[in-house]
């Protein structure tokens, strides 16, 4: 056995060898134009995530500010236009800005680190989708300051939001923030699926992947399936009906607004999952970080992923069993509602099996996890009531539908996060997150979010409409929304304890080391944070968790150049290694690219030359971004 | 390169822990780079938009009596048609160039995108003189609406790759370019292939719908 591998191998379990040369290869640019031309998946990955979180606050402080409007009858704190307006940034902030975007940043984060491959397939792609999102965010709360506001709802129905009920700029911004945020979540979800299909690390066939690449895989294709279509809904049918006098949503001229809910619905849908299945990823990891074994039934849990994301897309009516249509529609729809809670309940029971035969190690992440079981399982079992037509068409449009969807989406999408926010936080600072002070913030959390949603369902079956920005004192709602309030501003405190723990944590947390938790998938496998390459030798593995697997069943890969950015593509099924890949260098043209197509994308909310002013400024940028470089040949 | 055996029951074999890949080539043209499953993954996202539109299409026709609307001429099928020969003709010049791409054959590849560029501009001249013929625009009424975005989006989506194609004929007539830019040629025909084979569908719903699913008044 060669020494020097053996010497490395204690310090790191892929080898370690010439880490200088690697790091001068992948090392970014220093200043204004190197911090705007970055490529690495990491530091991409967290602009994600921080400024995802940014807008959960902003979100979060809008849903405040209604609750506290609902919090006695009659109450004037809030007009009914204010009113509108902010139920429908809250929607689409925590949607479009908040949750597919944080889940879009934890994948680019985490999976070429879980895969062992040094960046995403396509990292100037990554930054430019990270660009687009930050555009539309900053497109539309700059409007929202400025009282343009949309007041239509975050799905924005017409004839409601359409030219003749809505006039001024409000929904127009809405229709084209989409547009930027979609073209954000096609970016990320080409190059995750690329990297996933065509970078892991030699020998993880595809039944030795980890959990949450299989759901960053499955959630990727779903998305490029569903967001094309809310960009046909908002930009083709609402913008242009409203800026250009088409007639997809005007009755009078053969138009139905109709077709639009189930164009939107055809995404809105999937869209639930696009959110929740990364998040059933998270807690699969969560699960064998804390039980030391890898989940029980791996292939049914990945057989229900994928069933999942089939189903979700027929699921999309039964967000429309108000609005008449065949009865016959309506039973096919309410029984593939019900069917997806099969699929669910599969993976819900092989976790249950994996924390009884696991050894618990019961950390705040867990806390999260179980929280999360708790809620989803609630929010499930309202779901399939709500899958019910008569059922549905009593709760339509009351706070208990409400009630039901923040137990799906919070529960669902949102603890799960948190838990993986714990989780990996190690990871991404190298820093241990204080234990007591997490769980602290996840009793307050969930006791908070029970507290606010719960009585929603009650005061929903006694009559209250959602959307509603004040009620008489005479309906007994009073005490209910009263609770609610309180429990939001619960959360409020749960809240800051945990962006308490993430900041002293960062700063002073104990020093974490390469693994805190002996887990078993390759992210672990590296320093924390990893260096800009990730993994100074790519590694080389034999099963599904590489790191519980004895020295001989793991490896490293050497013959790859340091003096380029070099990354192995293998074959799509087994993963054998086909050829070496250079990666492009970091460059500050998607950058230039995602400004220009922005100057004119917000141009189109005005005039449709607008587009083709982003269509002019966009392909100047591509062309720059594209534009060879030396050297031209790649010998090897 | 053989990785460990993958036969059943193979945990106690132990694998050579040191992977060698400097034997591999440095670049690959062909399906297997990422790249060309990029641009596959782009055209599925450009497929679902159309395959929506053409939902569209047939949900609005489905919810009127009179198709296309009165005042609205059928359209002429004899353009349309013969417009598809130089369009899909056009496929060869891309297939050449990608061909060419592979074997490093900067003639083949420059006669290659010429052929196609050529073809396809004659398909977008019969193309304008079509649309010229149309009358009634978007404005009209919600027929109108969907015909027109139909055609401005695939016309957008074939001008767009034009022009990235005009771009790779300059880079590789004026020779600067490597492996990465033949690998944009070769990946530059999958678009185009889709573009062609997507079009089929639409110029069915566009031209026949009307003739095929219409109704007079």
């Amino acid at each position: 056995m060669n020494p020097v591998l053996e010497t490395a191998e204690r310090n790191e379990p892929f080898g370690n060898l010439e880490p200088e040369a690697i790091d001068k290869t992948w090392r970014d640019e220093r200043g204004l134009k190197g911090w705007l031309s970055v490529t690495t998946h990491q530091a991409i990955g967290k602009r994600y995530i921080v400024t995802a979180f940014m807008f959960l606050l902003l979100g979060g402080l809008e849903a405040l500010l209604m609750r506290l409007q609902l919090s006695s009858p009659e109450n004037t704190f809030l007009g009914p236009g204010r009113y509108n307006q902010l139920f429908t940034v809250h929607g689409t902030t925590m949607m479009f800005l908040f949750a597919v975007p944080v889940m879009e940043g934890m994948g680019v984060y985490f999976v070429p680190l879980m895969l062992g491959t040094r960046n995403v397939a396509f990292p100037r792609l990554n930054a430019f989708g990270y660009w687009m999102y930050l555009a539309g965010g900053l497109l539309f709360y700059g409007a929202a300051l400025t009282n343009t506001a949309p007041d239509a709802g975050w799905f924005a129905y017409p004839p409601l939001s359409g030219p003749q009920y809505s006039p001024g700029k409000g929904v127009d911004v809405w229709a084209q923030m989409i547009t930027f945020t979609e073209i954000s979540a096609l970016c990320v979800a080409v190059e995750l699926i690329a990297t996933i299909l065509r970078m892991r690390a030699p020998g993880m066939s595809l039944n030795r992947m980890p959990l949450f690449c299989w759901g960053m895989l499955v959630q990727s294709f779903m998305v490029l399936f569903a967001m094309p279509a809310v960009m046909v809904a908002s930009t083709v049918m609402l913008l242009n009906d409203r800026t250009i006098g088409t007639h997809f949503v005007n009755p009078a001229e053969g138009g139905d607004p109709l077709l639009y809910q189930h164009i939107f619905w055809f995404f809105g849908h999937p869209e639930v999952y696009i959110i929740f299945i990364p998040a059933l990823g998270m807690v699969s990891a969560i699960m064998e970080g804390s039980t030391r074994r890898g989940v029980f039934g791996y292939p049914a849990v990945v057989l229900s992923l994928v069933a999942n994301a089939f189903v979700a897309f027929g699921l999309w009516v039964h967000h429309m069993f108000a609005t008449g249509l065949p009865q016959i529609g309506e039973a096919y729809f309410t029984a593939a509602s019900m069917m997806i809670a099969i699929t669910s309940g599969v993976i819900i029971f092989c976790w249950i099996a994996t924390l009884w035969t696991g050894r618990i190690h019961l950390t705040a992440a867990l806390h999260f996890v179980f929280g999360f079981i708790v809620i989803f399982v609630l929010g499930g079992m309202t779901g399939v009531m709500l899958a019910s037509v008569p059922l549905n068409l009593q709760a339509h449009d009351s706070y208990f539908v409400v009630g039901h969807f923040h137990y799906v989406l919070i529960g669902g999408a949102l603890f799960p996060l948190f838990g993986a926010f714990h989780y990996w936080f190690p990871k991404f600072t190298g820093r241990m997150i204080d234990e007591r002070l997490g769980k602290i913030a996840f009793w307050i959390l969930f006791f908070g979010f029970n507290l606010t949603f719960f009585p929603m369902h009650i005061v929903g079956l006694n009559g209250m409409t959602r959307r509603i920005y004040t009620y008489p004192e005479i309906v007994g709602w009073q005490n209910m929304n009263l609770l609610a309030t309180a429990g939001a501003f619960t959360i409020l405190l749960g809240g800051i304890v945990f962006i308490a723990n993430v900041l002293t944590s960062r700063k002073s947390g104990a020093p974490a080391g390469n693994d805190p938790w002996e887990a078993g998938t390759l992210e672990w496998a590296t320093s924390s944070p990893p260096a800009n390459y990730n993994f100074v030798h790519l590694p080389f593995i034999n099963s599904r968790y590489p790191l519980w697997a004895g020295k001989a069943d793991r490896g490293f890969v050497t013959g790859m150049r340091s003096d380029r950015r070099e990354v192995l593509v293998t074959s799509v099924l087994d993963a054998e290694p086909h050829h070496r890949y250079v990666l492009p260098g970091s460059t500050i043209w998607p950058f230039v690219t995602a400004a220009g197509l922005s100057v004119g994308l917000v141009g189109s909310i005005f005039a449709f030359s607008g587009y083709f002013v982003a269509s002019a400024l966009g392909m100047i940028g591509v062309i720059g971004w594209f534009w060879p470089r030396e050297p031209l040949e790649m010998k090897p | 390169m053989v990785l460990a055996a993958r036969t059943p029951g193979d945990e106690a074999v132990t694998t050579p822990r040191v992977l060698d890949v400097s034997g591999l080539p440095a670049y690959d043209i062909s399906s297997r780079s990422p790249l060309w499953l990029g641009q596959l993954l782009m055209c599925l996202i450009e497929g679902s938009l159309f395959l929506i539109l053409i939902a569209m299409y047939f949900y609005l026709r489905l919810s009127v009596d009179v198709w296309p609307p009165p005042g609205v001429q059928l359209p002429n099928l004899i353009l349309p048609t013969l417009a598809l020969i130089p369009l899909i003709a056009s496929c060869a010049g891309s297939y050449l160039a990608s061909e060419a791409a592979k074997m490093n054959d900067r003639r083949g590849m420059l006669v290659g995108m010429a052929l196609n560029l050529v073809l396809a501009i004659v398909f977008l001249v019969l193309r304008t003189v079509e649309w010229y013929g149309l009358n009634f625009t978007w404005k009209a009424d919600v027929h109108g609406s969907i015909v027109w975005s139909i055609l401005f989006l695939h016309t957008y989506d074939v001008v767009a790759d034009l022009i990235m194609t005009t771009v790779l004929v300059v880079l590789v007539a004026s020779g600067r370019y490597g492996e990465k830019q033949r690998l944009g040629v070769h990946v530059d025909s999958v678009l185009w292939y889709f573009l062609v084979a997507i079009w089929l569908p639409l110029y069915a719903v566009v031209y026949w719908g009307s003739h095929v699913v219409g109704a007079p008044q």
